[in-house]
């Protein structure tokens, strides 16, 4: 294994996902210009985890999960799902696949849709129409059974493509973006899916850009950056632990002047009487506290500040910016490369994710 | 195997008959067959029953491989630039059932169309009091047969190529094949490479001229559709000609198809 980016189980049952060294190198159709999609990605996914992969538009998400789903040959490198290489036929049988934006023929219906995936996982007809009956009750679709698929939402689509990739009841889920296009109830659906999903012992895999989605139900976390990865641990292992600020929020007397307790702030908010605080890692809380009782204040609330997800994020796609510098950290592998705060010991305190900003797709 | 291929064959059949360009072909089809009740009031007596079932076999012929090109270019490509096709090869299918299983649903809307062209033409014979025969099926037999070999045709372009692109090269094939043996006739008083080019035009591209009996000119003569020369062994012999031109050409599209990334 080229890098730290393992979720090795001690058992002996080979591992959901492993991916090796795996490397995509196009060609632009006119000018022929090389363009490097994947550079040596190596990770591993262990049994019954769910796994958040997370990076930027353009970061290699995609690739790498049509790579695992046999619909891209790498260039180099290796994959294997549940113990079987990549591409083949026995993996896929096992695996449930979500396309990113997926495109299904809009003149089937949702369950024309999963009679056709049951049928290509081989499934008889009764168990299809079964299988059929219950995952629409399940994606919410049911009464959208006879419109055909060109009448659905972008979030009813995203509903159908989920219920097919489950047909076959499958070992392992791999879900390209399967809360893009969903509203927060269709997000939260989803979400309690994939939990179900992971206590009936499945594996899921899947890419997103929204980083409270990972952080709230991902077991382990993997952020890839310009074709190479750059983090892999879990949401606690990976978010800094040290403390970086202290949030403090104070209500003031009417006509107070704040002047006297922004002091050394390192951020300043301000809504009418309310003012709210970022003071250094290194302040004196109890001595800033009794400066704002003096002053008449009353404190609200104190609170350490923590890396977010999102900072990590940022942090770990801005490092790989800085082209180069971080390549004396791993083997063979650029994925240990500038892994930020893939080492990070022990677990930070649980860190709020205040915002899920569509920039990092 | 057999499932998953028929699976596919029947979602291409369901995509095909929703696409309305090919009721607008049934419509020309049909005209034709009533074009030949207008040409035959120009024409001589004595040719009144060529003329008719001419017309009505070079329908087939025509509109049927058009049909074959026109689905062959477009229900490949558009499965990869539409990504419908994402969901079903990372399902547990072998790319080249999927290539097989659409040529299936392809070939079953065009047996379909070949059938509603067929059953004009006999129409429109029966009306004018031209007898239908069994020269007639046969020479019906060999039409299906040529439309399914452009199937074939199309569909291999298809695999690695735009529908622009495509309908042109599976066209082209299409009128060499057509003229397969005028060209190396025409070829015999040329120079050695010009020769030598119709020659390998000739290998490299299906002879469809087997499948055009009708209105066919064999040592000067006007054989029309023959009893006597297009005997049932014939069809049997250029059929199984036509399905080795169909195996080779689906085997090519699925090895390209299969070396294809989907991005």
């Amino acid at each position: 294994m080229a890098d730290g980016a393992t979720d090795q189980a001690p058992g002996g049952e080979p591992p959901a996902i492993e991916v090796v060294g795996l490397c995509k190198t196009y060609r632009t159709p006119l000018r022929r210009r090389r363009v490097e999609a994947l550079r040596g990605v190596t990770f591993t996914v262990e049994r019954g985890h769910i796994f958040g992969f997370v990076g930027p538009n353009g970061a290699g998400k995609t690739t790498t999960i049509r790579t695992l789903m046999g619909l891209i040959r790498p260039t180099s490198g290796r994959a294997a799902l549940l113990g079987e290489p990549v591409p083949s036929r026995a993996a896929r049988a096992r695996v449930g696949f979500l396309p990113e934006a997926p495109y299904f023929y809009d003149y089937l219906t949702v369950g024309e849709l999963l009679d056709l995936a049951g049928r290509l996982f081989g499934l008889p007809a009764a168990a299809r129409r079964r299988r059929a009956d219950e995952l629409i009750e399940r994606v919410g679709l049911s009464r959208a059974r006879s419109q055909s698929l060109k009448k659905f939402s972008k979030g009813m689509l995203q509903r159908a493509g989920l219920a097919q990739a489950l047909m076959n009841d499958p070992e392992l889920v791999v879900l390209d973006e399967p809360m893009s296009g969903l509203d927060p109830i269709g997000r939260k659906e989803v979400r309690d899916l994939i939990l179900e999903l992971r206590d009936r012992g499945k594996t899921v895999f899947f890419s997103t850009h929204i980083l409270s989605d990972v952080e709230a139900i991902t077991d382990r976390v993997a952020i890839i950056a310009r074709g190479q990865l750059q983090a892999h641990g879990t949401p606690s292992e990976l978010v800094r632990r040290a403390v970086l600020g202290i949030d403090v929020a104070v209500r003031l007397p009417a006509g107070a002047d704040a002047g006297p307790l922004t002091a050394g702030a390192t951020q300043v908010r301000r809504r009418g009487d309310e003012l709210a605080l970022t003071l250094p890692a290194d302040a004196d809380a109890d001595a800033w506290i009794a400066r704002a009782h003096a002053a008449g204040a009353k404190v609200i609330s104190v609170a350490p500040r923590h890396e977010t997800l999102e900072e990590l994020f940022l942090r770990a796609v801005d490092a790989r910016g800085a082209e180069g510098a971080d390549e004396s950290a791993g083997g063979p592998s650029p994925g240990a490369a500038g892994a930020p705060a893939a080492s990070a010991s022990g677990a930070s305190s649980a860190s709020s994710t205040e915002s899920a900003p569509e920039a990092a797709t | 195997m057999i499932g998953r291929i028929a699976a596919i064959a029947l979602n291409t059949f369901r995509e095909a008959v929703r696409i309305r360009v090919l009721y607008g072909i049934l419509v020309l089809a049909v005209g034709a067959n009533l074009l030949s009740l207008v040409v035959r009031e120009l024409a001589a007596s004595a040719d009144e029953a060529r003329i008719a079932r001419d017309i009505g076999l070079a329908g087939i012929s025509l509109f049927g491989s058009l049909t074959a090109i026109f689905l062959g270019v477009f229900l490949l490509y558009t499965e990869v630039s539409r990504r419908t096709v994402h969901a079903i090869v990372s399902k547990p299918i072998e790319r080249w059932e999927f290539v097989v299983g659409k040529y299936a649903g392809m070939a079953l809307v065009l047996s379909v169309l070949v059938g509603v062209f067929a059953a004009a033409m006999t129409g429109t014979l029966a009306w004018q009091g031209v007898p239908v025969s069994e020269v007639i099926a046969k020479a019906v037999v060999l039409a299906w047969v040529e439309v399914l070999v452009v199937a074939a045709i199309a569909i291999f372009f298809s695999s690695f190529s735009t529908p622009f692109l495509s309908g042109i090269f599976a066209l082209g094939v299409w009128a060499i094949g057509r003229v397969t043996p005028d060209l190396e006739r025409a070829a015999q008083a040329a120079s050695p490479s010009i020769r030598w080019t119709a020659k390998a035009a000739a290998l490299l591209v299906p002879d469809l001229h087997l499948y055009a009996v009708s209105g066919r000119t064999v040592d000067g003569a006007h054989v029309s559709v023959n009893a006597d020369f297009v005997s049932w062994s014939y069809v049997g012999l250029a059929s199984l000609s036509g399905l080795g031109w169909i195996a080779g050409l689906l085997a090519l599209a699925a090895v390209l198809f299969h070396r294809r990334d989907f991005t």
